[in-house]
């Protein structure tokens, strides 16, 4: 039981229901994942023709493969016969996905392109209507590859809004103005809500205290100092510290900007974080480490140790971030106090460039965040899923 | 070079047991200057300069997670882990009588117990011990763990 939807968010806080209960949760898989540009990958992870990766929005399971022509394709990764998975690999090259199951055969294009025994269908039977269905919606923004379940709506650089300003300062960095990715990802889980990693991934206030035993003088200092912002923006989450980029080329903490792409996407200093929500208290994390092109091999190899020390699933970071998220799902499990405190900053934010700008240890990104999941919770209206099949 | 298989089992669970009673100051006494400790991510037969690794720390980086898990602000470890360690099928490889170092392998089954939960994790370890001041040192452990390439839970206990 829980609270109407338009009541659990205020302009200062949020109802406990909105991380811990499971009813919610389908709610936002079905208003907000099939909803909304979900990001499905980075375009340096299928480079060639027939690459392909898999991956999830929301419940659905995906195929992102690159076609003959260049162009990429987001695939549901379900055998349209009886239901498997055709593909269970992370990544591969492949033109030809089939289910071992009967046999059935895809290209990967999604097309149904072999059935065994097809005359046993009868006449009426229609291959070209039992194609792997489609995600509706696929487009790239500077490398990174989206996803939408709705055929309706904005288009991707119109969702993505004043980010798209901040996602060119970061490929920037790399000299090329454009960046390629680490081979593999750090992959951890915790027992808690998806939307604590949203929250935390543009969170300044909680660095000097949850990570003292990790952050370092010289970075806790350029939080002390109070100089660079939060910002909410269109939706997103933004902490800046550089006046919208660039970002430094070390990736260290001593400046740069994190960002919050609602609602799975993180990208922060040398990361590109992707959040899997399973279920309403448990969460998986996918991070790809970004590499910088025409940089000396140095500048990398810092990048990447840095990123392993302290944010994979042993880093001196990320271990804390995950620890405070599992005990808040715990502490949220009691309906004694019903909400969230969610007002720092409120009465000194002001509007800067368009977007309503709070202090660095401000709340104002996450209130952003918060009024976008209201209004894609409330003004939802139920659209029949297309499929290219249909 | 001449080497004893017991005084490399000895080594082998003395270092375990440092790990297991949270003697990590000794521990990492027991790593060379220019040591490398390595955790794998994805698979045991990766590129370190181009793949993700969990732990990849040279000694600095060892001192720096060590410092942190002493500082009382490490609150993924309070209350801190439990840790069993189980070494077994030691295997004794290649000697470098110059270098005075030895290749050697051992599985190792690890058990956690943290907030009531129990995490097992696999994994074959290899060492490069060596000899060369006299007593045995590592310079270099490496953690395959079964799970690598799995999504993993917290893990902020030395491995």
């Amino acid at each position: 039981m829980h609270p109407p939807i338009e009541k659990l968010i205020t302009k200062d806080a949020i109802h406990r229901s909105v991380y811990a209960d499971s009813e919610i949760f389908d709610l936002e898989m079905e208003r907000i994942f099939n909803k909304v540009w979900v990001y499905l990958g980075h375009s340096e992870e299928i480079r060639e023709e027939g690459d392909y990766k898999t991956t999830y929005v929301g419940r659905h399971p995906i195929i992102v493969s690159r076609l003959a022509d260049g162009s990429v394709t987001a695939l549901i990764n379900r055998c349209r016969h009886r239901g498997p998975i055709v593909c269970q690999h992370e990544l591969g090259n492949s033109k030809y996905f089939r289910c071992p199951y009967h046999s059935w055969t895809y290209n990967n294009a999604g097309d149904l392109i072999g059935v065994p025994m097809p005359q046993g269908y009868g006449r009426s039977f229609d291959k070209s209507a039992l194609g792997l269905a489609k995600v509706p919606r696929v487009a790239e923004y500077q490398g990174f590859i989206f996803g939408c379940m709705s055929e309706e709506g904005p288009t991707l650089k119109e969702y993505l809004g004043g980010i798209t300003k901040f996602l060119d300062a970061y490929v920037a960095t790399s000299p090329t103005g454009k960046i390629e990715l680490f081979e593999g990802m750090q992959k951890c889980a915790y027992n808690g809500n998806w939307k604590y990693q949203l929250e935390n991934g543009v969170d300044p206030y909680h660095v000097g205290s949850l990570h003292a035993s990790a952050v370092t003088p010289e970075a806790m200092q350029i939080y002390r100092q109070g100089t660079g912002c939060v910002i909410a923006m269109d939706g997103h989450g933004v902490t800046d510290h550089t006046d919208w980029g660039p970002m430094p080329v070390d990736a260290s903490l001593s400046g740069g900007f994190n960002l919050v792409i609602f609602p799975n996407l993180v990208v922060l200093r040398s990361q590109i974080r992707t959040i899997r929500p399973i279920a309403v208290n448990r969460t998986e994390i996918y991070t790809n480490v970004v590499k910088l092109q025409n940089v000396p091999d140095e500048v990398n190899i810092r990048r990447l140790r840095d990123q392993e020390f302290q944010f994979g699933a042993a880093g001196t970071f990320f271990t804390d971030d995950i620890e405070i998220f599992e005990r808040t799902q715990e502490g949220l499990q009691s309906g004694a106090v019903e909400w969230l405190v969610f007002s720092r900053g409120l009465d000194r934010e002001v509007m800067k460039n368009g977007y309503m700008t709070g202090n660095m240890s401000d709340e104002t990104q996450h209130r952003g965040m918060y009024q976008n999941w209201k209004r894609l919770m409330t003004n939802y209206t139920p659209s029949p899923m297309s499929t290219a099949a249909e | 070079m001449h080497v004893e298989r017991p005084e490399i089992e000895n080594f082998l669970y003395r270092e375990a047991r440092l790990l297991d009673t949270r003697k990590f100051e000794e521990w990492f006494d027991l790593f060379t200057d220019d040591a490398i400790y390595w955790v794998p991510a994805g698979r045991d037969d990766i590129d370190p300069t181009r793949h993700v690794s969990i732990i990849h720390d040279d000694r600095a980086a060892m001192a720096t997670r060590i410092k942190r898990l002493r500082s009382g602000f490490a609150y993924a470890q309070d209350p801190q882990s439990h840790v069993h360690r189980l070494i077994s099928n030691v295997e004794l490889g290649a000697t470098d009588n110059d270098k005075q170092t030895i290749e050697v392998t051992c599985m190792m089954l690890l058990v956690e117990l943290a907030r009531h939960r129990q995490t097992f994790h696999s994994a074959r370890c290899e060492f490069t011990l060596d000899h060369s001041t006299g007593s045995w040192r590592v310079r270099r452990k490496k953690v395959n763990l079964l799970r690598n390439g799995e999504v993993l839970e917290n893990t902020p206990y030395l491995i």
